[in-house]
């Protein structure tokens, strides 16, 4: 614990040797392509395939039709709601599964797919989600009975009476609208998956990029149980992954086309897609229209907050947050303040747009909860003309006021967010860079400082709130140790680059003393590893890592008892430090974990259970909050519009630091993902429905090019509940850094009359608030 | 996604012979590239093809071409297409308003307004391409309109040349066309998009902006 160790995984990875699951190639493999909608909203008048049959290797060309046969044409989503695998009468979104061409080779399928005629009738789509809500807007979802409109669910919590009243009396109020755009994970590697049905065995392998394997198969079995792929006929194995941020969570309709596929035709199917299609109709993340409000006393004591979200979830809520929660975690919009009053109300309306709402590298619509209640603090500084570090100063929950109740009901159990925001203003020079700013404003040069100090909420989750569909939200660990004393421990999380093979090998190597190099990890087969509910939302060390430490406290258990028989004497004799027992007082006679281990297989005491192995499944008593102090600082040309991160600083607090390389490089690449969506990416749709930036080519990705020289750095505040007080880091920086840029460019416009400007904030936004200001 | 695509040019040419041509789709079809009137329905209504490349994006629409509105005292004409790609792949819609403008006996002024909606796969791949090819179909068609043009007046037996100006946005450009004698009673066998050429405009497109000229 604690030390920079390199990833093991990384040897197979930079020597090319990763196995994704396009590297499957099984004997007699099919390739599945699928023909997909033009348009967002239209009815299908007629598919003809005749074309497409007649090019060599195109074996068949599968409808809605076909599949409705097998009542296999909608499938529920992660959130129970419906979807489509492939229609029989209407899309509803541009570049919607239409029919899928199955052939003997990917060349083939693809021409087979340009060769299917497809016949639509176009129809007025619904892309505002505001106008989605009129009383005359058409009803998209008719094929749920008795819908008369296109509202989802409405959701709320706080006390809104309350918080009216607060409101009300307040001296000051400040208020912004928002929009946190619609984004994509777009990671390296695309969807895709090898379904490959075994007709004698009926069993199903089920090769696919999936982040959620054990959960994935109990999906398949509840879809497909009926025609006799019951759970245990059924293998998910997720190979290595190339990035999955949430965007490979939901089952899309590829994966059960080719699982039918296969199933009907008795051979191994493969389906991967191409750049566009994953861009265009995978799960998209964000789209939310927020009002934020901030009540306080004119001295600035933060009394209430209040926010109002309109949630666009394209034609089906296909979210995956946990089932009680259909905005996720957002009511962690409270923030690191302290006040007792707030209230907040969701409504979530379908268009024709693609069905989504997952957690990009976000804890279930944190960054969502977090740009509005720091961007909205930042308003308020701005209101009050105080310094927006000294607002967050006279507001923040102390550390001594820790666990403590927020007032939309968490415990947060800790943190010392003075401690943070103190490092990062020290580190980054707070006090001079307000000097030059004011010397440069002077001399019409816009210069901007923005702070972002934020709360995470990670690692769900507590059984008594947390489950997908059912199921509880723990995760587990299974560790065997072999005779020689190396081990093998395997998960139910599955990781997708963030470096479990080397993090779980260090926490047991820790708790066992057992080096990290002899720990083999496993992840991703469900035939071996135990179960789970997979890796997302910063939730493997908070659960899995929870197991992994605790199930190596029951072989340590078992070891004293060894070592105790082995050196005769009584266990309370035995003292431990990591690799060995010894007696207290004659540190001369000891055993180390490699001797005990030998004997359980070879001269284990009477009456105790031969072998070395535990599994553990960790429910957490709680949540684990992290949080950061992160400062930003840009220029911006006052000719060009250029934006230019000149420093950027990010303190986080992770509790305990098991790898801090690793956490890292998870802290820069988060970095780099929170800057995207501040300052570049959007998937924008015109009203025809239309995406206008479906490739690469249009729709912007930072690159190392674009990145700032990040600076990072720690404060340590451990979790009480959590076993080795660590608390999760993957999403903290993608949750933290885009409202520190958004209120650094504000804060250099502020003086122009600029209260708020919503992301991706671009030269082209900046050039025309400067034309509009009379600057250029 | 809408595109709109205003253009002013002078021909000198009467109006009447102008206004002739224009209004007969069946003449003013041979001008654009790589369109074609498959059927007339009666006076007002046409069916008809295009089909065009923009960039990786091959479209080939069958549709409707009406005449919405022909008024020739005023010299005012307003005619809608609307075409479905062949393969179900998208669909485009088209708008145009024209107006022709006497400025001399011998000198026309032919202004119009179109807007162009499209959707589908052009709109999903090709659409940061469908300004500059369209201004390239534009420039193409005026050149061979003026072509047709001088035929009909030679064919008429009176020569003359054409000097215009054609703009679009900010830009000016001189052109000149020399009459080409060819024969008016078959139309040019070959009239689909040159893919050089909307290449090389492009090209020059993208480095006019790069350089902050406007192209």
């Amino acid at each position: 614990m604690g030390h920079s160790m390199k990833r093991k995984e990384d040897a197979r990875f930079v020597a090319g040797k990763g196995n994704y699951t396009d590297d499957v190639k099984l004997p007699g493999m099919l390739y599945m392509d699928i023909v997909r909608s033009p348009f967002a909203y239209a009815k299908i008048l007629n598919i003809n395939a005749e074309n497409a049959l007649k090019i060599p290797g195109v074996l068949a060309v599968v409808t809605g039709k076909d599949l409705e046969k097998y009542n296999l044409h909608w499938m529920p989503t992660l959130m129970s709601d419906t979807q489509m695998v492939l229609p029989t009468d209407t899309v509803l979104y541009q570049a919607q599964e239409v029919a899928a061409v199955i052939a003997t080779s990917r060349y083939a399928a693809r021409d087979g797919k340009e060769a299917v005629e497809v016949e639509y009738e176009p129809m007025q789509a619904l892309i505002d989600p505001f106008k989605a809500l009129n009383q005359d807007a058409p009803v998209l979802r008719t094929d749920k009975e008795g819908k008369t409109g296109n509202h989802i669910w409405h959701w709320e919590v706080g006390d809104k009476e309350e918080t009216e009243k607060v409101f009300a009396n307040a001296e000051v109020v400040v208020k912004e609208q928002m929009h946190i755009p619609r984004i994509h994970v777009a990671s390296i590697e695309t969807c895709g998956c090898v379904a490959d049905y075994n007709k004698v065995e009926n069993h199903l392998t089920m090769y696919m990029t999936t982040q959620a394997p054990h959960a994935i198969r109990t999906v398949i079995a509840l879809v497909a149980g009926h025609v006799g792929l019951t759970e245990e006929k059924v293998r998910v194995i997720s190979p290595d992954i190339g990035g999955g941020f949430g965007g490979k969570v939901p089952v899309y309709p590829g994966y059960v086309i080719a699982i039918a596929a296969s199933f009907l035709i008795g051979k191994p199917v493969k389906w991967i897609e191409d750049r566009s299609e994953n861009l265009q109709a995978d799960s998209f993340a964000r789209d939310y229209h927020i009002t934020a409000e901030m009540a306080s006393t004119k001295d600035g004591k933060i009394l209430g907050t209040r926010f109002k979200i309109l949630a666009d979830h394209g034609y089906t809520d296909a979210a995956a947050n946990p089932s009680k929660f259909p905005t996720g975690l957002f009511s962690i919009g409270t923030g690191s303040y302290d006040y007792n009053t707030a209230y907040m109300e969701a409504d979530a309306v379908y268009t024709n747009k693609p069905p989504g709402g997952v957690a990009y590298r976000c804890s279930f619509r944190v960054t969502e909860a977090v740009h509005a209640v720091e961007r909205i603090t930042d308003r308020l500084a701005l209101e009050l003309g105080k310094d927006p570090a000294e607002l967050r100063f006279q507001n923040f929950i102390k550390k001594e006021q820790f666990p403590w109740k927020s007032p939309t009901g968490w415990e947060y159990d800790s943190g010392d967010y003075e401690a943070g925001l103190k490092k990062a203003m020290e580190v980054i020079g707070y006090d001079e860079l307000r000097k030059e700013q004011a010397e440069k404003r002077a001399k019409g040069e816009f210069m901007g400082i923005g702070i972002s100090t934020f709360t995470e909420i990670v690692g769900a989750g507590p059984s008594k709130d947390f489950d997908i569909l059912g199921i509880k939200m723990f995760d587990s660990a299974e560790i065997r140790v072999h005779p020689t004393g190396k081990a093998i421990a395997r998960f139910g999380t599955k990781s997708q680059g963030q470096g479990h093979e080397t993090t779980y090998a260090q926490i047991i190597a820790e708790e066992l003393g057992i080096p990290a190099e002899n720990i083999q990890v496993e992840e991703g087969d469900t035939d071996t590893a135990p179960y789970g509910l997979g890796t997302y939302a910063s939730r493997s060390t908070p659960t899995a890592g929870a197991a992994a430490a605790m199930a190596a406290r029951k072989l340590r258990d078992k070891a004293k008892k060894i070592a105790a028989y082995l050196l005769e004497v009584s266990e309370d004799d035995l003292e431990w430090e990591p690799g060995k027992f010894f007696v207290k007082g004659a540190p001369e006679k000891s055993k180390t974990i490699q001797e005990i281990v030998f004997a359980a297989y070879t001269n284990h005491p009477q009456g105790m259970e031969a072998g070395f192995e535990a599994t553990h499944y960790y429910d957490p008593p709680n949540l684990t909050f992290p949080s950061g102090a992160y400062i930003c600082v840009v220029d911006i040309d006052n000719e060009t519009a250029q934006i230019t991160i000149r420093r950027f600083v990010a303190i986080d607090d992770c509790g305990h630091i098991i790898n801090p390389m690793i956490v890292q490089g998870q802290v820069h690449g988060g970095l780099t993902q929170g800057m995207a969506p501040a300052m570049y990416e959007e998937l924008i749709y015109d009203e025809e429905g239309n995406i206008l930036n479906g490739t690469f080519m249009d729709y912007l990705v930072p690159t190392a090019v674009e990145s700032p020289n990040w600076e990072t750095g720690h404060t340590v505040t451990p979790s009480p509940h959590h076993p080795i007080g660590a608390k999760g880091v993957g999403e903290s920086p993608t949750v933290g850094a885009p409202p520190a840029i958004a209120n650094a460019i504000v804060d250099a416009l502020s003086h122009l009359g600029v209260t708020h400007i919503d992301i991706p904030i671009t030269p082209p936004k900046i050039w025309n608030i400067l034309k509009e200001k009379g600057v250029v | 996604m809408k595109a709109n695509i205003e253009k002013i040019f002078d021909v000198e040419h009467p109006v009447d012979r102008v206004w002739n041509f224009l209004s007969n789709p069946e003449k003013v079809v041979t001008c654009v590239p790589g369109a074609s009137i498959t059927e007339k329905l009666d006076e007002q209504n046409y069916k008809g093809q295009v089909s065009m490349k923009f960039g990786p994006v091959g479209v080939k629409y069958n549709g409707q071409i009406t005449i919405e509105k022909l008024d020739e005292p005023s010299h005012h004409m307003t005619i809608i297409g609307k075409g479905m790609d062949a393969k179900g792949s998208g669909s485009a819609g088209m708008t145009m308003n024209g107006i022709l403008k006497v400025k001399e006996p011998q000198l026309t002024e032919v202004s119009y307004i179109m807007e162009v909606s499209v959707s589908g796969k052009l709109a999903q791949f090709g659409s940061r391409l469908i300004v500059d090819v369209s201004n390239q179909l534009v420039k193409q068609f005026v050149e061979k309109f003026k072509q047709e043009l001088d035929n009909e007046a030679l064919a008429d037996g009176v020569s003359d040349t054409t000097e215009e100006t054609v703009s679009t946005g900010g830009d000016t450009a001189t052109a000149t066309q020399a009459a080409a004698p060819t024969d008016t009673s078959t139309p040019a066998k070959d009239n689909s998009l040159s893919v050089f050429t909307i290449l090389a405009a492009i090209i020059r497109g993208f480095f006019a902006r790069l350089f902050g000229r406007k192209s």
